[in-house]
């Protein structure tokens, strides 16, 4: 892993197009600005591993009743 | 309450389910690549997401449309070019259940199925307004 020391203000730029910027340290908080092309999708990694933990508990074995849905 | 059993793979055969392609898997289910879609008038609107390989196991589906009529998951032009998706028309939406321990159920919004009509390729996508949605959306069940 590639490790830079960067102050509030400072960025850095990946391949050319996607800009990294550190805005605001607030105590153990990093506020961070990206810059990326609309197709580059940019999300937190806990939203990966939420739903991958979430198609895990999903998963069905057995036999289950279904549920039915409430008229609306 | 309906009790059912698993489908077996002979009765997908009988209903001639869609295969669906997924070139990426789920997530967290990366090695698994296709899948057949049951959908049986009894059980509607539930449908079975069903492995084609490895334990053959099933997630249940739903289309959003029984759950959040203004569900609008906002996919990003790298996952629409990835679908060949060129009008949201093209795009079919299945979002997960989870069926909970105390019969109660939810349903995964923040990561659907999409998968493109024409070719039946799909892909489990994070919307660029994943933070709208919630992972577990309560089924209204009665």
């Amino acid at each position: 892993m590639l490790i830079l020391s960067r102050k509030p203000g400072e960025s850095i730029v990946i391949d050319g197009r996607i800009t990294v910027k550190v805005m605001r340290v607030e105590g153990d908080v990093v506020k961070i600005g990206i810059e990326a092309p609309a197709e580059v999708p940019v999300h937190r990694a806990e939203v990966y591993a939420e739903i991958q933990k979430n198609n895990q508990e999903a998963l069905v074995n057995g036999g289950v009743k279904l549920p039915r849905l409430a008229k609306r | 309450m309906n009790t059912m059993e698993l489908p077996e793979t002979e009765i997908v055969a009988e209903n001639k389910p869609e295969v669906i392609q997924l070139p990426l898997g789920l997530l967290g289910f990366e090695q698994i690549k296709n899948y057949a879609l049951l959908a049986r008038p009894e059980e509607e609107p539930f449908m079975w997401f069903q492995m084609l390989e490895g334990a053959k196991q099933s997630f249940l589906v739903i289309s959003p449309a029984f759950v959040l009529p203004d569900y609008q998951p906002d996919i990003s032009n790298d996952d629409a070019e990835f679908l060949g998706l060129t009008s949201p028309d093209d795009a079919m939406l299945l979002n997960i259940v989870t069926l909970r321990a105390n019969g109660q159920a939810t349903v995964n919004l923040k990561g659907p199925i999409v998968i493109n009509r024409h070719t039946l390729i799909g892909k489990q996508v994070i919307p660029n307004n994943v933070a709208q949605y919630t992972l577990q959306h309560p089924l209204p069940v009665s």
